[in-house]
């Protein structure tokens, strides 16, 4: 299906204008919605079949923007937009919004959240949709066709729109941290147990870091927060002019890097592919780094390998965005690694 | 053969893994409520009591949201607006874009009026919606599944390299796989066989169709062969022996009877290419594109099911000499025609080729001719 031309960047448009507003009041989005008259986006001559075709080509859309990735202002966002587009259609029969079984679960999940936070305006919204019958149930969201893709199109969607991707956050939540302590803590009490001095365990016994679920809360925390302020530069780097940039990315250099680093960041910043290679070439070093200690404590090697994961992780994902930011965004994406040993 | 409840994509955007098609409408309908699935009519208003119940909220906070969300607030207050003018300073960039377009649609079109063709399209993607029986037996059920299946022609015309024809047929997953056979029309079932040049007013009645009653659909590594007559023989014999024959690397092709099965037993891809063949050798794509559960604005009408949306427009041969007529007969080695295969209607076949009395004039071969157009 080709796409309606225009159509993503006023939808974007209103949804970055959501994003901005910091809120998930519907009233907002109404305001928002009427100051671009957005209901006449199906205004416009044409005939029933081309007028059918438009309207599910719209709603389409405006689904995709309705399931994760996207942050949960996004998504509420979608949900009036969707509430919107539905009502302002023009075609009769209306056209319906199709939902995939295997996305149902996640809207389920964002419905409770929605009653949880008591986000009543958009929970009263989704219940309206569903009593207007305004979904299909379908198998998948889109028709297969079994086309082969002569242009693959690549939805770009904004960045800003997403949630950051919280792969590490998913996998060390607070439960994991606390059952983590708990392990830990019971761990300690039985070495006390089998030990000769009851009080605290025998020195032989001793074969991991005592302190190493609190470092991992500590490097969970400090990645968490090097994304906010990656998310905050990323913000920034696209209202200020290049120049500005520059000197910001140097001043970050400096302030977060030894010498070395900043070698390297230099060298990185030259060229693309050099960037790609030194995460690579990393890699291998990590590796090395892990099996040349056999005797390091166990404590030691998870949080390195995670910190140095995070590096091949980024440019990969920086890579599918377009040429013109590539090089400023990978660059800040890059985090300059502060060596343990060095 | 791993069958997952919930079908995801094997290969993404294209087409998805295999699962079982009754299985897909137990997972909606263990997830969806009554209301969800109900046929009947959209609800009006619900009360403030019913809203303030299911999102746990105060009857008074029901109120406000029932005045604070609805659709008013999105809609213009001022007077009907005609929907066929677009804005002159509108901040939609879909709107801009739009007007242009429509401003040189004007300028090069003389007259804008459907085109046949959009007109068929039309009429036969609407044309059953919201359809209801006048017997409730024949009421389809809630829940019940909606299959778009796209059947492409056999036809191979050069001007169809890229984007071959095809039909669109839905079916319901209760449905038995002969219903969908008995409802696809392709022109080889009309076919008459045999030479009647000597004997042109004797073109027998029987179609290929009555001849040649074996077919079968062919959906992941099963052959569902249609045995309700006895003249059916089992077309997928010589398929499965081929494949067993040597280690050719297919797994387990099986036979199995065609009316024996609905295709909410089937376990299928959507997005996949499978066969069906019938006449021994006439192969036709079926690619299932959708699967969904049947809405209250859909045809309900069980009888009318499978249901043909689109099918593809397919421009008639007409007879060489009056060109009015789509040919019904075509000549080979015709010493009194100016080409060879030579088209004609009845009419100026009979006044071409044979005298007052019916005597053969001249050398010829002819054939009764259906055109594949003959289902526009």
């Amino acid at each position: 299906m080709s796409a309606v031309p225009g159509l993503k960047e006023d939808c974007e448009e209103l949804l970055g204008a959501f994003l901005q507003a910091d809120t998930v009041r519907f009233e907002r989005f109404a305001e928002l919605w009427r100051e671009r008259r957005f209901h006449t986006v199906f205004y416009g001559k044409m005939r029933a079949l081309q007028r059918n075709k438009l309207t599910e080509k719209t709603l389409d859309l405006a689904q995709q923007y309705f399931l994760p990735p996207y942050s949960f202002q996004i998504r509420v966002g979608a949900l009036y937009l969707l509430y919107g587009l539905y009502n302002a259609q023009l075609c009769q029969p209306k056209q319906k919004i199709r939902i995939a079984l295997k996305d149902w679960p996640e809207i389920q999940k964002f419905h409770l959240d929605l009653l949880d936070s008591q986000h009543y305006d958009a929970a009263y919204i989704l219940r309206r949709l569903r009593l207007a019958r305004a979904f299909h149930f379908t198998a998948m969201p889109k028709l297969l066709t079994y086309r082969s893709k002569k242009k693959i199109e690549e939805n770009n969607f904004k960045e800003e729109f997403r949630d950051p991707c919280n792969r590490v956050n998913s996998l060390i939540t607070n439960d994991v941290l606390e059952e983590l302590m708990n392990i830990h803590d019971h761990y300690q009490k039985m070495k006390c147990v089998i030990s000769a001095d009851k009080s605290q365990p025998d020195k032989a016994l001793s074969l991991i870091k005592d302190d190493f679920v609190v470092n991992l809360k500590d490097i969970t925390l400090e990645h968490q927060e090097w994304q906010q302020n990656r998310g905050k530069l990323l913000q920034s780097v696209k209202e200020t002019d290049e120049t500005e940039n520059k000197k910001k990315e140097e001043t970050l250099l400096k302030s977060e890097g030894s010498e070395r680093a900043s070698a390297l960041a230099r060298i990185k910043y030259r060229s693309y592919s050099a960037a790609v290679e030194v995460s690579k070439s990393r890699r291998h070093r990590q590796v090395q780094l892990e099996s040349s200690k056999p005797g390091s404590s166990c404590g030691k090697s998870p949080s390195r390998s995670k910190k140095t994961s995070r590096e091949p992780q980024s440019p990969r994902r920086r890579g599918e965005m377009q040429v013109a930011k590539e090089t400023l965004t990978r660059h800040i994406g890059m985090p300059i690694i502060t060596e343990e040993d060095s | 053969m791993a069958e997952a409840a919930v079908p995801d994509y094997e290969s993404a955007e294209q087409y998805t893994r295999a699962f079982r098609v009754g299985a897909l409408g137990l997972g909606w309908r263990r997830q969806l409520g009554p209301p969800d699935l109900s046929l009947a009519a959209e609800e009006a208003e619900d009360a403030d009591a019913a809203v303030a119940a299911a999102l746990g909220c105060a009857p008074g906070t029901a109120a406000e949201l029932r005045a604070v969300c609805s659709i008013d607030m999105l809609m213009p207050s001022e007077k009907e607006e005609d929907p066929d003018v677009i804005p002159e300073d509108s901040s939609l960039l879909t709107l801009r874009i739009r007007k242009k377009a429509l401003e040189r649609r004007e300028e090069t079109i003389i007259v804008d009026r459907a085109c046949r063709q959009e007109t068929l399209t039309y009429e036969m993607e609407s044309h059953a919606t919201g359809k209801r029986p006048d017997n409730t037996t024949d009421l389809i059920e809630e829940g019940e599944l909606l299959l778009t299946l796209n059947i492409f022609y056999p036809v191979i015309f050069q001007k169809h390299k890229d984007h071959k024809p095809y039909q669109t047929v839905r079916v319901l997953g209760s449905q038995k796989l002969t219903e969908l056979r008995d409802s696809i029309s392709c022109v080889s079932d009309l076919q008459i066989g045999g030479e009647f040049s000597s004997q042109p007013d004797q073109a027998p009645e029987h179609i290929s169709k009555d001849h040649y009653k074996s077919a079968f659909f062919y959906f992941e590594g099963i052959f569902y062969n249609d045995k309700r007559y006895p003249e059916c023989r089992d077309l997928s014999r010589t398929i499965i022996e081929w494949s067993e024959s040597h280690d050719r690397g297919y797994e387990n092709l099986q036979s199995v009877k065609m009316e024996d099965y609905v295709f909410n037993d089937l376990a299928l891809k959507i997005g996949f290419p499978y066969l069906y063949c019938h006449q021994g050798d006439c192969e036709h794509i079926i690619i299932i594109t959708d699967i969904r559960l049947i809405h209250h604005d859909d045809c309900l009408d069980r009888n009318l099911y499978p249901l043909l949306v689109k099918k593809h427009w397919l421009c008639t041969r007409k007879c060489f000499v009056c060109k009015m007529y789509t040919a019904r007969w075509v000549t080979n080695r015709d010493s009194l025609a100016p080409g060879d295969p030579c088209f004609f209607c009845d009419v100026c076949f009979r006044m071409l080729h044979y005298d007052a009395e019916g005597n053969k004039l001249g050398e010829f071969l002819a054939y009764p001719y259906v055109d594949p157009g003959i289902f526009n």
